[in-house]
């Protein structure tokens, strides 16, 4: 059984996920995590998989099932033993008037302290005045004080002219 | 402790009618398993393999708790009156692995069975109306997969191997 790490991407029309997992199905493949939206129009989906057989045959079975629904797949093989998941421990939500960087910024802020953006959803509205809006979440190390964290967060919004704010992640078990 | 997907999670329990004093010694159990349980403010029966309408509850001293009854113990739970929803990031001991963010009213009047066997209306405000809203859901079969509303609303919460 090998592990694979597949991202397709293209025009989106109802029926690529189901001939993709179809595909994978039909190898004897078992789903693990998947990833699946439209980027302005655009079909786009992450998934990681355990398939069984000829790695070449995987690939060309998905590669056949994409042409027939006109989107391009790209797999790679990943280590079986997958790396651990790191805990997101707070969201950042940032918006404001669009302008280039404001992603940039805010993803080089964290790079520079080592907080590891766990998750990253953005969305720019249309019209002559687009609004750009951002919701992440981010696994702060316990070496950087969220506080600071926050503070340089703030101050690089301000100089974006975005709002932003990051909280911590809170789970209550019931 | 039973975990999804135990099917006595999803089936909706059974009415108790009365309090015996089998459901006395079932109430005393979800007491001691849900003290014993790290950071965990209510069990239902349904939670430890028993499909009775039942459900121990105790947010005192919780830093969300607004109002705290103490220890509530309730059979056969009926909600007179909710309103006024929140969403909140919710986990399970039933369903460990998964968090959601779970929409609930942040103001409930419930009207139950308590162990002396007599009627009580408790009227609960904030956490502890949500805390008490999860348990009745377990009552119904209801997990937090159930309360989902989007898929930006289900988190895996552990490490995977």
């Amino acid at each position: 059984m090998a592990h694979y790490a597949v991202t397709a991407i293209g025009a989106d029309r109802p029926g690529i996920v189901a001939a993709l997992t179809g595909a994978l199905q039909d190898l004897g493949g078992n789903l693990e995590d998947v990833s699946s939206t439209i980027l302005r129009g655009h079909f786009a989906m992450m998934l990681v998989v355990d398939a069984p057989g000829d790695p070449d045959e995987v690939r060309a079975s998905l590669e056949r099932a994409a042409a027939d629904v006109g989107v391009r797949v790209h797999v790679a093989d990943v280590e079986a033993g997958a790396p651990e998941r790191p805990r997101a421990t707070h969201v950042l939500t940032a918006y404001g008037s669009d302008r280039p960087g404001i992603v940039a910024t805010l993803a080089g802020l964290f790079s520079e302290r080592g907080v590891n953006i766990t998750d990253l959803s953005c969305r720019r509205t249309a019209g002559p005045e687009p609004i750009y809006a951002i919701i992440a979440e981010v696994a702060v190390p316990e070496s950087v004080p969220a506080e600071d964290l926050h503070g340089a967060v703030l101050s690089a919004a301000r100089d974006l002219g975005v709002d932003a704010r990051l909280e911590p992640v809170e789970v209550e078990t019931l | 402790m039973v975990r999804y997907p135990d099917p006595v999670l999803k089936r909706v329990a059974e009415p108790v009618g009365e309090v015996t004093e089998d459901l006395r010694r079932l109430s005393a159990d979800l007491v001691d398993t849900m003290r014993a349980m790290p950071a965990t403010v209510g069990l239902a029966a349904p939670q430890v393999g028993e499909p009775v309408r039942a459900f121990v509850l105790d947010v005192r001293g919780h830093r969300r708790a607004d109002t705290a009854h103490g220890l509530v113990s309730l059979f056969d739970p009926e909600i007179l009156e909710a309103g006024d929803p929140d969403v909140l990031r919710e986990g399970c001991l039933s369903v460990p692995d998964l968090t959601a963010n779970v929409r609930r009213p942040r103001r409930v009047a419930l009207r139950g069975l308590v162990p002396d066997g007599s009627v009580r209306v408790y009227r609960m405000q904030g956490f502890e109306a949500r805390a008490a809203l999860h348990e009745v859901d377990h009552l119904d079969g209801l997990l937090i997969l159930d309360r989902v509303a989007a898929p930006s609303d289900l988190f895996a919460r552990k490490v995977y191997r």
